[in-house]
């Protein structure tokens, strides 16, 4: 379908507005990234932010105010449909279906796999635009093995299209080996890049609305091992639209792990274990 | 001016005098309960009445649910009921339907026997039972006429072409994705949510929900109830049901108390913390009237639904490899616990899967650690799966538990066959482990969950048979003396009411069950099919036709 076609479909109704869901474990960073979006002068307007109002809010509201004009907070609970007749995330919804939006931010509940939420972004008159989880470089490994958590925040992790790092000063070593796109909370092109994030879904593709860059991540699986003369040449071939690429890749030598921003080109022996369950690289791209 | 109640055996549930044959009450108290003889003491020179409308029958203590929601009920109990299970109505007794057939002639009746354009909400659909639904199916009943059919398990929900123009529902708005098929008229999970916003002018309108509310009041009187726990005021908006349960569930023609417990994370939504809860729930205590009473109890949840296979399981899980949910992450609930243990609460836990009773008992653990407590009263609320090692860590606790045992009944067979395989299903509400090992156990229907019915909550306890006629854990069955005490006095010590009702003793409320029959001599199988004559509650007879 063309962008035309799109257009054609869409004259009756406005087109769906985009959803960010910003997913992770409780105490990863998902209100403090909020926080930091808002923040930001470039914030588009016309940008509601649905945060789950059962834990304590710490979205500076003023904030909201200062960079978003249409800007809304509502509260939105993480449940059994079947026990809140009254559904509050429908709710919210609906309520912001009656305003002038751009796109939607949506802080899941702590407990709430990404994946769930992810099917409740298709509501009429919107459109799920990203699942991206926030992990805590500090407590994601002990979170990880708990008895009680473990499977969830697993699940958060691999649901994700965009993993955001938090907390990595306090655990500078930290890395998940794994090949979904990831960045830290200190990289440079952090808000950018949630913002404009876009998983690669023929629906969604055609149907955005965001008038800010839009990024998205491409996978290359590894099925047999490379020289390092291949390897290279895999990395130039890439180049259009790719700022950053990251991942592991077995080379005569042994695996490496790959990480490019840019031009800056890092590329280090692993040594230490565990090994990804699957070698290749994410490649970040503008689009 | 007192009254002497005569009856052909008074059931007392007070174990230093199991049995009597008569009840002296006086404004509502009971002054003395043993034989009409020993009574004399108190009637001399005073006014008084006997009472021989009992003389045949059996007098029990009031019964007790300690778990339901009238606002789930004021929602459902205006709808039809065409169910596959029986269902026992003051307004009739709901015959099973298990065929695809009757069910459509079943809604042909309800259709013609309703005013023109009036819509028609039907629940109790089941396709194991009732075939395929879709829209063509509820349009050949009627294209005028708006008629939505609910799924029993309230997840999803079909209706026909003239609901979606009442509604306002435009086919050409719903997209892929959306949990809806709309040539279907078929609305689950997240579209249900959409249909729900949809038609809740027409569920939720205040002159409906107000009926619903007198419904429930039938219900529960038709029980055979004397006191009810609502467990979770505030479920859909605080303010609404507060206001409507004061205007509907007090008043001389109310025959029951209710204990409301507020829903904790409610309580405190919109980002107030934990620590503040405690003071906000005291407050509650200055809205409390005679029969609507607020008290130092809190409702948190732990893990999800049961019926929908959202309990939280310890290894080996689920057949099928799926995992339940957590409703609230357990760091939060902790938080809430603190606040409300420190505060010295009365804490009701929602807790389904063994892993969620593994997660709440460390909690209760750590609290016991930090503040050790005693009769603190924390409650286990639904109690579906445990372990034998866990009931042992509940009693070493002290905490009690309210357990919903229709599950065993309705589940056992599909949760045996595909859920959690035969061992697990058949040892769900592992009551008799309980009652040995000295944990106040009580049951409760959760309705609309399950039928409000005492009797019938008991038959499951003692029968452990399941709707499929086989016996669950043959050995975690109850005797009918422990399944009484359940609803009676262990009810009231759950819902923090023992000291008023729940047994039959001088000083106590005058709250009586009346039954044709004796619960505890009478054939176990008997037991949901007794007559429930009339309840007493605080002395006034209230006969249940």
């Amino acid at each position: 379908m063309s962008d035309n076609d799109a257009m054609g479909a869409n004259l009756q109704q406005p087109n769906p507005v985009p959803i960010t869901v910003i997913g992770g474990y409780l105490g990863a960073g998902k209100t403090t990234l909020i926080n930091r979006l808002l923040a930001q002068p470039t914030m588009p307007a016309g940008t509601a932010v649905l945060v789950n109002d059962f834990g304590d809010i710490n979205i500076d509201a003023a904030l909201i105010k200062s960079a978003s004009p249409d800007g809304q907070v509502i509260g939105l609970s993480n449940g059994c449909i079947c026990c809140s007749i009254s559904d509050d995330l429908s709710k919210a919804l609906d309520q912001l279906s009656n305003l002038p939006l751009q796109r939607v931010i949506m802080e899941t509940s702590g407990v709430a796999e990404p994946a769930r939420v992810w099917q409740h972004c298709h509501y009429p008159g919107f459109t799920p635009q990203a699942l991206i989880v926030v992990v805590d470089a500090e407590n994601f490994r002990s979170q990880s093995k708990d008895k009680y958590v473990g499977q969830l925040v697993n699940a958060q992790v691999d649901q994700a299209d965009l993993l955001i790092v938090s907390k990595m000063d306090h655990n500078p070593a930290f890395q998940l080996r794994r090949l979904t796109a990831q960045l830290t909370t200190t990289d440079p092109s952090l808000l950018a890049t949630v913002l404009g994030w876009t998983r690669r879904h023929p629906l969604t593709a055609t149907l955005s609305t965001t008038k800010t860059a839009s990024f998205a991540a491409r996978t290359w699986y590894q099925q047999q091992a490379l020289s390092l003369e291949e390897l290279y040449a895999l990395l130039d071939r890439q180049a259009e639209g790719v700022y950053r690429i990251k991942g592991w890749v077995e080379i005569t030598a042994g695996i490496m792990q790959v990480d490019r921003v840019g031009e800056r080109l890092t590329l280090k022996p692993m040594e230490d274990r565990p090994v990804p369950a699957q070698l290749g690289l994410v490649f970040i791209c503008s689009t | 001016m007192l009254t002497l109640f005569k009856a052909r055996s008074v059931i007392t549930m007070n174990p230093s005098m199991p049995r009597a044959s008569a009840v002296l009450v006086r404004d509502g108290i009971i002054l003395e309960v043993g034989e009409a003889e020993n009574m004399q003491p108190w009637l001399q020179g005073q006014q008084y009445q006997i009472d021989e409308q009992f003389a045949e029958q059996i007098i029990c203590p009031g019964f007790i649910d300690p778990h339901l929601h009238p606002s789930m009920a004021a929602v459902l109990l205006p709808m039809e009921f065409v169910t596959a299970m029986r269902w026992k109505l003051p307004w009739g007794e709901i015959e099973p339907v298990t065929d695809a057939k009757t069910f459509d002639q079943r809604m042909q009746e309800l259709h013609a026997s309703k005013p023109a354009h009036e819509p028609l909400f039907i629940w109790g659909y089941h396709e194991l039972w009732h075939g395929e639904m879709n829209k063509a199916r509820i349009n050949a009943v009627s294209e005028q006429r708006p008629i939505v059919v609910w799924h029993r398990s309230f997840h999803e929900l079909y209706m026909n072409d003239a609901t979606m123009r009442m509604a306002g529902i435009d086919p050409a708005q719903i997209k892929p994705g959306m949990q809806i098929d709309i040539d279907n008229g078929h609305f689950f999970e997240v579209g249900l949510g959409f249909a729900i916003n949809r038609l809740n002018p027409w569920i939720l309108a205040p002159e409906r929900y107000a009926e619903g509310l007198q419904r429930l009041k039938q219900v529960v009187h038709h029980g055979g109830h004397t006191s009810i726990g609502d467990l979770a005021t505030g479920l859909f908006n605080f303010d609404t049901e507060a206001k409507a349960l004061a205007e509907q569930l007090e008043g001389d023609d109310v025959p029951f108390r209710t204990r409301l417990v507020v829903h904790g994370t409610r309580l405190t939504q919109g980002g107030r913390k934990p620590q503040e809860g405690p003071e906000l729930a005291a407050a509650l205590m200055a809205r409390n009237s005679h029969r609507l009473h607020f008290g130092k109890h809190i409702k948190l949840f732990c893990d999800g639904a049961f019926c929908s296979q959202l309990a939280q399981l310890q290894e080996p899980g689920y057949i099928d490899g799926h995992h339940g949910e957590w409703l609230a992450a357990p760091e939060e609930l902790e938080r809430h616990i603190r606040a409300y243990w420190h505060a010295g609460y009365q804490i009701h836990v929602h807790v389904t899967g063994d892993l969620g009773v593994e997660l709440t008992l460390d909690i209760l653990q750590r609290m016991q650690d930090e503040k050790p407590r005693f009769n603190h009263g924390f409650t286990l609320e639904h109690f579906g799966f445990s372990t034998p090692e866990q009931i042992r860590r509940i009693a070493a606790l002290g905490a009690q538990v309210s357990a919903n045992v229709y599950y065993l009944h309705e589940l056992s067979d599909s949760y045996a066959s595909a859920g959690i395989g035969y061992e697990r299903a058949s040892q769900m509400a592992r009551l008799g482990s309980c009652f040995a090992a000295g944990i106040n156990t009580t049951v409760h229907s959760d309705f609309t969950m399950a039928p409000a019915e005492p009797l019938n909550s008991m038959w499951v306890a003692v029968n452990r048979e399941n709707h499929v006629g086989h016996v669950m854990g043959a050995a975690e069955r109850l005797t009918q003396q422990q399944a009484l005490q359940a609803i009676t006095i262990n009810a009231a010590h759950a819902i923090g009411m023992a000291d008023i009702t729940g047994s039959l003793r001088a000083g106590k409320k005058a709250d009586f069950t009346v039954l044709a029959e004796d619960p505890l001599t009478c054939d176990p199988m008997a037991l949901r099919d007794l007559d429930v004559v009339a309840t007493v509650f605080e002395g006034k007879v209230f006969p249940v036709k």
